[in-house]
């Protein structure tokens, strides 16, 4: 247990302090609506956006990049030579990360770490740092229904904040040797900052939309499977687009593809994100695919996320709303679980 | 159903997961006009000597340059040393594989999936039921029990096929009636598309009632478009089968076999099944908690 705070006024020296730990990529806006996280200079600190709602691409990318160099080979000699950038890359510092994507980081962990490690998502996750950030939930935020607006451990560092800054918990030994190395940029927790996370706590969960546990949504979730309306309707809208899974935090599907180079010999054998959207992600030899409609596609996806992490024991999905907010189409993914929840 | 048919199955002692061993295809025979089965051999002997694998488990075949496919092993996993894979022409890299000669090298990952949970099968009458290319991986299963006969009870298979030419091991099924009569093994070949001089006429289903083994204390292992295994699974039990006993083994895209791509997942939030890890073999719990699965 350690806690220490950090005045507002000396987060820019913290955000510098952070670039000796590796690369460091935080929140900034990209567009009049949207945020990213990107590369952080030492000019750009100043740019970094502290109350942002959502970013664009899921945090998962810098540790299962949306392509990737499995392996480069030799097709004449049948060889293939494991890649080694994600061992010897710089590790990424990831600073302004909110509770549900924490969560979501973890859920990809489930499936990348626990069961058999991939062997490049494991080296990056394993030296990358992850510095949360709290956060005031928006219209699209559902991640107290997710038990996600909350996290305990998946991060070095996790800055709360309080009236006149952030108090900061540390939750490794990498954070731990941060917070020690810039000891003189912290000033102690006082019993009225204490009060203020308390009172934070309270605003937040007085502005979601929604309350409960949304757990059950599983079995409704089931029960409705041949729902008369909503499944027809709302798949009519989609464009089959992918844009929901690219931004989820926790899609982990990936296409194999073999690159040649012009001299015939050798190449590249890549890893790219795919979508459960897409045709041909059902798609298997002699044409038969078992997910032939967009009905069928759109319900995958929501089976998928209500679907139980037994890691983590929540759902896949986490509430960060980025498939509404992303939605090209303008397809409500809150509101129509609430819909098959009977309106609740 | 058990756990040793649950247990995730998957190889370790490698470094890198998605690293291939290297394999020398031995020979190449032409089993129909789109299928031809190959033999492989590991060119490191070391790996090949410790390579074991379960009927119905498949492998990733790769060949850089072109990509990987799934592939179910059709031979024998009492035979050692060497394996082999029918492959049919059907898409980008199985039309490549098919160029491959005697002397060529492909890189081999797995094996992968779980595989027929034989233990289960030993003092039970076995059923075999195969349409199309459902047969590379039940051949694996007949040669096993084959291998193995005195632990089984009567063995019949059903092989069958759209027509005559496309039927898979047709021949190798016929030059063993002699053996497979004196062993208790009953070998049913039938076409549905057209009439052929030598096979019977109509879908595997439709021949059930000519099968000799008491459907009680029976196991049954299908394996063909999933299509047939409904129509199957509904003939079987009606014919007195317990549907306890009745496996699936499935298809899907699998991209990496090893529950991470994603490609191969199917079902609802009380049953998330990878095919890859959790499958391809699947048995009667399984499918009526799993929705999409014989679809």
């Amino acid at each position: 247990m350690r806690y220490v705070k950090l005045k507002k006024e000396r987060i820019k020296e913290f955000l510098l302090a952070l670039q000796d730990y590796g690369e460091l990529y935080a929140p900034i806006k990209v567009s009049e609506k949207y945020f990213d996280f990107r590369k952080i200079t030492n000019e750009q600190v100043d740019e970094v956006v502290l109350d942002y709602n959502r970013t664009l691409r899921p945090p998962r990318r810098f540790f299962f990049p949306e392509k990737e160099v499995l392996f480069t080979f030799n097709s004449k000699k049948v060889e293939m030579y494991e890649n080694k950038e994600a061992f010897t890359s710089e590790p990424v510092v990831l600073f302004g990360v909110h509770a549900c994507d924490i969560v979501g980081l973890r859920i990809m962990d489930s499936r990348f770490i626990d069961d058999q490690p991939d062997p490049y998502y494991r080296a990056r996750r394993e030296k990358g740092i992850i510095i949360g950030i709290s956060c005031l939930p928006d219209e699209y935020c559902f991640c107290n229904v997710r038990r996600a607006e909350f996290v305990d451990s998946g991060f070095d560092l996790f800055l709360s904040e309080v009236e006149d800054g952030y108090v900061i918990r540390v939750g490794s030994v990498k954070g731990h040797k941060i917070i020690d190395s810039t000891e003189n940029l912290y000033v102690e927790v006082t019993k009225k900052d204490s009060d203020d996370l308390t009172a934070f706590d309270v605003k937040k969960s007085k502005m979601f939309t929604v309350s409960g546990n949304w757990d059950s949504l599983r079995y409704t979730l089931e029960l409705n499977d041949e729902h008369p309306v909503i499944w027809m309707r709302e798949s009519e809208k989609c464009l089959g687009c992918g844009n929901c899974t690219i931004t989820c935090p926790t899609c982990r599907c990936y296409d194999v593809k073999d690159y040649p180079n012009l001299d015939g010999e050798t190449g590249v054998r890549v890893r790219i994100w795919d979508s459960c959207q897409f045709r041909e992600h059902g798609l298997v030899a002699g044409g038969h695919n078992f997910r032939p409609t967009k009905e069928s596609r759109f319900k995958n996806r929501y089976m998928c996320k209500n679907a139980y992490c037994k890691e983590v024991t929540t759902a896949y999905c986490v509430g960060c709303g980025r498939c509404t907010y992303f939605c090209p189409a303008g397809i409500n993914y809150k509101e129509n679980l609430i819909e098959i929840r009977g309106g609740i | 159903m058990t756990e040793e048919l649950h247990r995730r199955y998957i190889p370790d002692g490698q470094d890198n997961l998605y690293d291939t061993h290297k394999c020398r295809v031995l020979r190449v025979y032409k089993q129909t006009e789109m299928d031809k089965v190959f033999l492989f051999r590991f060119i490191d002997q070391e790996v090949g000597k410790n390579w074991k694998f379960k009927p119905g488990q498949f492998v990733e075949v790769s060949l850089p340059g072109i990509g990987e496919v799934p592939i179910s092993i059709c031979s024998s996993a009492m035979r050692i040393g060497f394996f082999q894979l029918c492959i049919r022409k059907a898409g980008r890299v199985t039309t490549k594989i098919h160029e491959l000669k005697p002397g060529d090298i492909v890189g081999i990952r797995g094996p992968y999936g779980n595989g027929f949970p034989m233990e289960k099968f030993f003092g039970r009458n076995l059923l075999l039921v195969a349409a199309g290319l459902g047969m590379a991986p039940l051949r694996s299963v007949f040669l096993y029990a084959i291998d193995n006969r005195w632990r089984f009870g009567d063995i019949t298979i059903i092989n069958s096929a759209k027509y005559e030419n496309e039927l898979l091991f047709a021949r190798e099924l016929e030059a063993m009636r002699d053996i497979a009569e004196a062993e208790n093994i009953q070998i049913i070949q039938t076409v549905t598309r057209e009439d052929s001089p030598n096979r019977l006429k109509g879908r595997a289903s439709e021949h059930l009632d000519k099968v000799m083994i008491e459907p009680k204390n029976s196991t049954v292992a299908l394996c063909g478009p999933p299509r047939m295994y409904k129509s199957m699974f509904e003939k079987l039990v009606e014919m007195n089968y317990d549907p306890r006993r009745i496996f699936v083994t499935l298809e899907r895209r699998m991209k990496c076999g090893i529950g991470k791509c994603g490609h191969c997942n199917l079902g609802n939030s009380t049953s998330w099944k990878y095919a890859c890890i959790d499958g391809p073999v699947f048995d009667y719990y399984d499918i009526i908690s799993t929705p999409g699965m014989l679809e």
